[in-house]
């Protein structure tokens, strides 16, 4: 029987009448035993009106009855709490458990489970320190074995708790009382996570996780306190000491101390971390980083991961002096184990600790997030010189060793590999996207002069589809970046058609795959990107019409005729309404680019500089093509197109200083086509985009193999794009009167598409 | 495959398979669902179930119940880990059946099936304890990745089978030709415990005739356009019989199906968004949408529901994420359901818990081929004439209880084996 009080007056009153019956109870059944003494003094001094019979197997369910009575009230749980600390009660019911078990008493067990279990759900901060008191633990652990609501099961907790091998100590804690506290909290833990687990409710598992709290933080204090302690850990890890299990266990037990310390306030941390630090961690790290046991290498990437959560400046720094100091940096020994390490954990956990170290403050919330993130100034964090440096560093040297797995793949035709390289190959790529994101130009340079992209396209044809959406995310996350450079890039590599490739390949079937290629054409529409849609509805016209279970390709087609049927005043001005249409892109662009230009560095420039050659080779095939445009023209025949040609044959003289700073940074013309002088925005744009084409067939022909096969590549394109004039007159002729719909169609699906993008 | 079925053999006795099986069953599991649409399309007969959470006692009980593996097909809408002691024995079981049969067994992706809430409920700190690393974490994680985010059932009966059972509509007061029982609620033992019909003519308005096509000669039930055929009391607007199935619910940001195939779902569950909302919305007795108590996605009323239905031509929306103390919830004149399947959730809610049969409908074009000998299944031969009319589908609900205290051990986590602080 259960019941529940809402007033303290009516527990009273019934508690009055329990003590009654309880007392005649205790009369008729012991008769003249030492209980009824007991009792009678109890009942004498009333102070705590609250009491229990001193237990014995005989009165336990009367014991429970009662308990179970004061348990239902505020009052009754004060006074039983109480109570139960006054008169050290556990240690009085704690003989009956063996007692019960010599009998065998099944029932008396149950009952005293209860009991127990009631006395802990008291939520009383002492009596849950009573409870793991040294003294007490096996016995009270020892009733809550017999839990009546699995009357045929038996816990084992006793045997858990009572080997006292499970505690190791690495290095000798000589005070009694911190011994002590350690014991406390795994005891603690254990009734957490085990005994009472199924029962706990929120009071109770607060005041056990406060309890732990506060035995930890002590060990804690204790242990960076304490220089001798601290100089005999690490001591463990000097030559002389021999003994190899003793330094896995060093390092797990640091381990172990880095994790509880993310449960400290962060100044409390801080403290431990540079210690830590002081007494020589990062070779620690560096050492168990190169263990052959599995164990001891996690250990150390925990280790590593809780610090640089807590502060990557912190490693930073000690980086720095490693660098400074001419050591080999901890960022390469991190390099050197990703590119071979087996496990699973440790790789993730490389993978991080690398994004970590690196990371100049951006924080980007994600590849989708993509461009929105720049507009948001609280990002954009001042680095200090130091880690500039560093970077700077890392692209000079670790980077190339880094990404080598990737840049091998140049000359390799089979895209079959092993399980261990195709997840190689996505945290390298995962890496590489958080790079792109991040350092801006470091990154930039990088990914171009080692052909990244196109390595990176390669996998796009690899036979594991796995590794295709690894290759897909990466290009997700490039045009994510909004960097009309990287758009020029893909469409040199012919990404864009691949990626198309892949959407018609897997059209039939609804899958990830296709799904994740939909979502980044999708994302292209919502963020109007007109050069990549111009690209793609000149090049690939013909697939896209193909591709019509989703109204999206049509809508390129569409929004591309629509855009390039008029003459270029009516373009000017519509290329502004469609600025303003997109407030997102054109709020980004200039804040955007005006930081892109600031900190372009040196050995960016000079690179741009030194590669005059080639820009003269763009300019050589831009001309040569340029002469040959009316064949690689876009296909609408439309009058104004012989305005256009004629403007622009008036603007290529003059162009070529222009080009040279196209070629050296596609920012600086964004920057300028931001300035409000759109008819000049407008011939700038048409130039460069036509230029960065012949960009396009340059470095698809410096960097094929075959560079006839690419020539034939370009001639079999142009072809393309001409022969289909002739019936251009009556495609455009259908696109004329298709117009008005295609137009309703179209700010129909913009108005969808525009929330579906945020 | 005979390490595949010993490795069922020893999740079905709740005892973890090595850290190396994990990942190849992660890696197989990973082909499998990649190639699955962000909406898998489910024919009926299917069995659905909502949260698990773990309790993996009460998914064993929910086989019993429900029927095992190759005999019944289940769609599980998410939440299979966290909260109860043995996610990760309840969601390895669930892979594995699904990599050993995987059109029987449709998995999709609830919100707790990222990384981030895992390290908050449990699973995270079950896989340290059950492997001393994160490993097989990180293994589930990444197959979290590749669920699905719906499923679509597609050709589900409108009648309910007949039960051949001796114990049929024992309890039942009101005695229905099983043609017009729309919805019935079956207990563990089999009784029924309460039977709804279908409208009658006349009760509802005369919806709109669809197609021709679909609505052709059915002059058993009732004269054309009175609605008399096919047409449920509550899923008036739609004669597909369609059930589109997600584990949160709507969003704002998807006013059709085909928009959920423009998400690239392989990522962690994002704080917002579509994907976000698929997996974290409440249907709410609101008016349009709402902000949600959870912080992640949103409330959306009976009117979105409705008008989402009618213009994706389905008929339900089957639902879990919420716990429903008796096991299943039908709301908004039967546009949505909940259903709920751990049983006393946590261990201590006292809840029970559902399972929402959909019967296959008898033109048999959808059938699969199934093994014989199946309880309470039809034989795919039984033609109905008033089959020409796709109504909202009859729908039985089994609901059943924690498992029984005997069958599991006592559920607790494991303990840290050593300790040096």
């Amino acid at each position: 029987m259960a019941l529940s009080f809402q007033e303290a007056d009516g527990c009273a009153t019934i508690w009055l009448f329990v003590s009654a019956i309880q007392n005649k109870f205790v009369l008729v059944n012991n008769g003249s035993d030492d209980a009824m003494d007991d009792e009678v003094i109890l009942d004498h001094h009333y102070p705590n009106p609250f009491s229990l019979p001193t237990p014995s197997l005989g009165n336990l369910p009367e014991i429970e009855q009662v308990v179970r009575n004061c348990n239902n009230s505020n009052n009754g749980r004060d006074g039983l709490a109480k109570f139960i600390l006054s008169e050290d009660y556990i240690k009085q019911l704690i003989p009956l458990v063996d007692m019960a078990e010599d009998m065998e008493d099944l029932a008396s067990l149950h009952k005293l489970c209860n009991i127990m279990k009631i006395f802990i759900l008291l939520n009383d901060n002492s009596i849950m320190e009573l409870v793991v008191r040294d003294d007490l633990i096996l016995g009270s652990v020892g009733a809550l074995e017999y839990d009546p609501d699995f009357p045929s099961h038996k816990a084992n907790h006793r045997q858990w708790l009572g080997k006292a091998g499970r505690y190791k100590e690495v290095v000798r804690i000589d005070d009694d009382d911190i011994r002590r506290k350690i014991h406390t909290v795994h005891r603690l833990q254990y009734l957490k996570d085990v005994v009472l687990a199924r029962i706990l409710d929120d009071p109770t598992f607060s005041v056990l996780n406060s309890l732990i709290f506060f035995q930890q933080v002590d060990i804690l204090t204790y242990i960076q306190s304490n220089p001798l302690f601290l100089k005999e850990l690490f001591g463990i890890f000097d030559a002389q000491e021999t003994n190899q299990e003793r330094k896995k266990e060093a390092v797990l037990f640091i381990q172990q101390c880095c994790a509880i310390a993310k449960n400290l306030q962060p100044p409390g941390r801080q403290t431990l971390y540079s210690s830590f630090l002081d007494h020589g961690l990062l070779s620690v790290i560096t050492f168990a980083l190169r263990h052959s046991d599995t164990g001891v290498r996690v250990g150390a990437t925990d280790v590593l991961v809780s610090m640089i959560d807590h502060d990557p400046s912190m490693i930073r720094q000690t980086i720095f002096r490693q660098m400074s100091e001419k050591q080999t940096p901890l960022t390469d020994s991190l390099i050197d184990l990703l590119l071979v390490e087996v496990d699973l954990g440790v790789r993730a956990q490389i993978a991080d600790t690398i994004k970590v170290l690196l990371d100049s403050g951006i924080h980007p919330e994600g590849p989708k997030m993509g461009g929105n993130d720049f507009n948001n100034p609280s990002r954009r964090v001042i680095v200090d010189p130091q880690h500039i440096e560093f970077v700077k560093d890392f692209y000079d040297g670790s980077a190339k060793k880094l990404f080598q797995p990737l840049i091998d793949l140049k000359d390799r035709g089979d895209m079959n590999f092993s399980i261990h390289q195709v997840s190689l190959f996505t945290y390298l790529i995962e890496i590489l996207s958080f790079f792109v994101r991040q350092h801006t130009h470091n990154s930039k340079y990088f990914v171009l002069s080692e052909n990244l992209g196109d390595r990176i396209a390669q996998l796009l044809s690899s036979p594991e589809k796995y590794l295709k959406l690894t290759a897909l995310k990466f290009f997700r996350n490039l045009i994510g970046v909004q960097d009309e450079f990287y758009n020029q890039q893909m469409m040199s590599g012919r990404v864009f058609e691949t990626i198309l490739n892949l959407v018609t390949e897997t059209m039939p079937r609804d899958n990830l795959l296709n799904s994740a290629c939909l979502e980044f054409f999708d994302f292209i529409r919502v963020q109007q990107f007109k050069s990549i849609i111009s690209h793609l509805v000149e090049s690939h016209r013909a697939e896209m019409k193909k591709i019509t279970y989703v109204e999206m390709f049509q809508n390129f087609i569409t929004r591309y005729d629509d855009s390039a049927g008029f003459d270029s005043t009516m373009e000017a001005s519509f290329l502004e309404t469609a600025g303003s249409e997109t407030p997102k892109r054109s709020g980004i662009g200039p804040r955007r680019w005006e930081a892109g230009i600031k900190d372009i560095d040196a050995s960016e420039e000079e690179y741009f500089n030194t590669s005059d050659d080639e820009d003269d080779i763009v300019n050589k095939s831009a001309r040569s093509v340029n002469g040959a445009s009316p064949l690689s023209k876009p296909l609408v025949d439309y009058p104004s197109d012989e305005e256009n040609e004629n403007m622009e044959a008036d603007i290529a003289p003059s162009s070529s200083e222009g080009k040279k700073l196209r070629a050296g940074s596609s920012k600086e013309v964004e920057a300028e086509s931001a300035l409000p002088s759109p008819p000049e925005r407008l011939s700038e744009k048409r130039r460069r985009e036509e230029d960065e084409e012949d960009e396009l067939n340059k470095l698809s022909q410096s960097k094929r193999r075959n560079s006839s096969s690419s020539n034939a590549g370009n001639l079999l394109r142009r072809k393309k794009s001409f022969s289909p004039q002739s019936g251009t007159v009556s495609a455009s002729k259908s696109n004329k009167i298709s117009i008005s719909l295609s137009t309703a169609i179209k700010t129909g699906g913009e108005g969808g598409g525009g929330e579906s993008g945020r | 495959m005979s390490d595949l079925d010993r490795a069922i053999a020893q999740l079905r006795a709740c005892r973890p398979i090595p850290e190396a099986q994990v990942r190849e069953l992660c890696h197989k599991a990973r082909e499998l669902l990649i190639e699955e649409g962000n909406v898998v399309t489910v024919k009926a007969p299917v069995t659905i179930c909502g949260d698990i959470h773990g309790q993996f006692h009460d998914l064993m009980e929910l086989f019993r119940v429900g029927g095992d593996v190759p005999d019944t097909n289940y769609l599980f809408m998410g939440d299979f880990v966290d909260r109860g002691f043995y996610s990760l024995e309840s969601f390895l079981l669930l892979l594995c059946l699904k990599v050993r049969y995987p059109d029987r067994m449709t998995l999709i992706r609830g919100n707790h099936e990222s990384r981030q809430i895992t390290t908050v409920y449990g699973f995270y700190d079950e896989c340290l304890r059950k492997y001393g690393s994160a490993n097989v974490w990180r293994y589930c994680c990444e197959v979290f990745d590749y669920l699905a985010l719906g499923a679509i059932v597609l050709g589900a009966s409108t009648a309910l089978e007949p039960r051949s059972a001796p114990y049929d509509r024992r309890r039942s007061t009101q005695e229905l030709d099983d043609s017009e029982v729309e919805i019935e609620v079956v207990e563990r033992d089999g009784s029924i415990n309460n039977r709804y019909p279908r409208a009658k003519p006349g009760v509802v308005a005369t919806p709109p005739q669809e197609s021709p096509a679909k609505s052709s000669p059915t002059a058993k039930t009732g004269p054309p356009g009175s609605a008399a055929s096919g047409w449920s009391r509550g899923t008036p607007t739609s004669t597909s019989g369609a059930v589109l199935c997600v584990h949160g619910g709507l969003s704002p940001l998807i006013d059709g199906i085909d928009k959920i195939r423009l998400l690239d779902r392989k990522q962690e569950v994002p704080h917002e968004g579509a994907m976000c909302d698929l997996l974290w919305s409440d249907p709410d007795e609101i008016d349009g949408w709402g902000l949600s108590p959870r912080g992640a996605g949103f409330l959306f009323g009976a009117n979105i529901v409705k008008v989402f239905n009618h213009s994706n031509n389905l008929s339900m929306i089957a639902r879990a994420h919420q716990l429903v103390m008796e096991g299943f919830k039908e709301m908004f004149e039967n546009n949505i359901v909940t259903v709920w399947s751990a049983p006393n959730y946590c261990y201590r809610c006292g809840n029970v818990a559902a399972i929402l049969e959909l019967a296959e409908d008898g033109l048999g074009e959808s059938a699969h081929p199934r093994t014989n000998g199946d309880i309470n299944r039809s034989n795919g031969i039984v033609l109905r004439e008033d089959k020409t009319l796709l109504a909202g589908p009859a729908r039985r609900y089994r609901v059943f209880q924690a498992a029984p205290q005997d069958s599991r051990g006592m559920p607790a986590k494991k303990p840290m084996v050593e300790y040096f602080l």
